[in-house]
């Protein structure tokens, strides 16, 4: 069992619900899916590769007979999961800190949720409806978010300027190669095996 | 379709474990025995099939009870979920993990009430799908990239890094002619495999802050 491959870590959390709140957060969860801007808080906390949550409805589920027992829940469940890089402790921190309105949005219609501020709280109830992972595999551990979208905006200006290169002369290509170093600078972190988090 | 963000697939499986109090160990832990014994680099099961950025297994066992006044409640099965990040539609998807991995699946999955096997792709299909459960919200930071275009564009950010570092105060006719070799040598190499940690590097020191 882990949580953690190279620079990812899994996070899995189960909360219940009163029937008649989840369609509230159905609501916020389809503006927020709607209305880009409000995606900004998310996207700008720059190391969640990718995150989803998920409701299931107290008879959602799945069922399939063949021995299978009926659940008889009274309680709608919201089902989070995220891959983010940084220690659970930054995470929370960071999410507390960046995206408390954000998340009182979507977890204040869960039972007993105290509230993303102040942070003490909302870590315990945190690691209360946390559950681990068993098996957690990333295509690239070595990589956070961040080295993800720099890579691709190298690979774009490196091949921009690789397709031309041939056609111009050294001076040219002077320039040219001062813009890419311009372009690309910023986006060289190096990626490797994750520093050890105390 | 909240299960899809630009190009990449939220797949979310939940699947009933077989509940058999004359199983010993019970199926529940035999998936986790299982996936305890699994890689998660390059000889991965999720490497060896197309098309998955980030996956997890997680046997779920219950509900979580927050306390009074809410209701304590239990589920009446253990739920194996699947949990995945990954390119292009769902049944190509799943497909690609059905031919490639079959073995990984059956061994896993049999444990799970009503699996009919990978080797009967029309079954297989229908059943994952009837495990399936609908994302309502799916973030990505990047939505619009394969796996692969990640892999070949981190390959690419470290080479480049190096060649830049490499060629400082080259002259013009010089740096353009390695820069053409570079490009046609990077091209034409392999894109790393997925689930690997990338190239050995070692950690540059001298920094003033170290």
């Amino acid at each position: 069992m882990s949580n953690i491959n190279g620079k990812v870590y899994a996070m899995n959390a189960i909360t219940p619900m009163k029937t008649w709140k989840t369609w509230i957060l159905r609501v916020a969860f389809f503006v927020l899916d709607h209305v880009k801007p409000m995606q900004k808080d998310l996207i700008d906390l720059s190391f969640i590769e990718f995150a989803r949550w998920v409701v299931v409805p107290r008879n959602g589920l799945p069922f399939l007979g063949n021995g299978q027992q009926e659940e008889e829940l009274t309680y709608d469940y919201l089902l989070f999961f995220s891959n983010f890089n940084g220690t659970w402790n930054q995470y929370i921190d960071a999410f507390s800190a960046v995206l408390s309105k954000g998340l009182n949005l979507v977890w204040r219609w869960s039972e007993k949720f105290p509230g993303s501020v102040p942070v003490t709280l909302f870590k315990e109830y945190i690691a209360r409806v946390q559950f681990d992972t068993d098996y957690y595999y990333t295509a690239y551990p070595h990589a956070t978010a961040n080295d993800v979208k720099s890579a691709h905006i190298v690979q774009a200006s490196f091949d921009s300027l690789s397709t031309a290169a041939a056609h111009y002369t050294p001076q040219q290509f002077a320039d040219a190669w001062l813009t890419f170093v311009l372009e690309v600078q910023t986006h060289l972190g190096e990626t490797g095996e994750a520093p050890i988090a105390g | 379709m909240p299960n899809q963000n630009g190009s990449v697939y939220g797949l979310t499986i939940l699947s009933p474990i077989i509940e058999d109090p004359k199983a010993t160990p019970s199926h529940d832990l035999q998936i986790r025995d299982y996936l305890a014994q699994l890689s998660t680099r390059e000889d991965s099961p999720f490497a060896q099939a197309p098309g998955t950025h980030l996956a997890r297994l997680v046997v779920m066992d219950d509900v979580v009870y927050v306390g009074a006044p809410s209701r304590e409640e239990h589920l009446k099965s253990k739920y194996l979920i699947f949990e995945s990040n990954c390119d292009g539609d769902l049944d190509s998807y799943l497909s690609g993990l059905a031919t490639k991995i079959p073995e990984h699946l059956d061994a896993v999955w049999k444990h799970c009430v009503g699996y009919p096997g990978a080797a009967n792709r029309t079954a297989f299909l229908s059943y994952m799908k009837a495990c399936q459960l609908e994302t309502t919200f799916f973030f990505a930071a990047v939505n619009n990239k394969s796996v692969t275009e990640a892999l070949r564009a981190l390959q690419t950010q470290t080479a480049v890094a190096d060649f830049i570092a490499t060629h400082q105060g080259v002259d013009a006719a010089t740096l353009q002619r390695e820069f053409i070799q570079f490009a046609a040598h990077l091209k034409s190499q392999p894109i790393p495999p997925p689930g690997s940690m990338g190239p050995h590097r070692t950690i540059k020191t001298g920094g003033h802050n170290e």
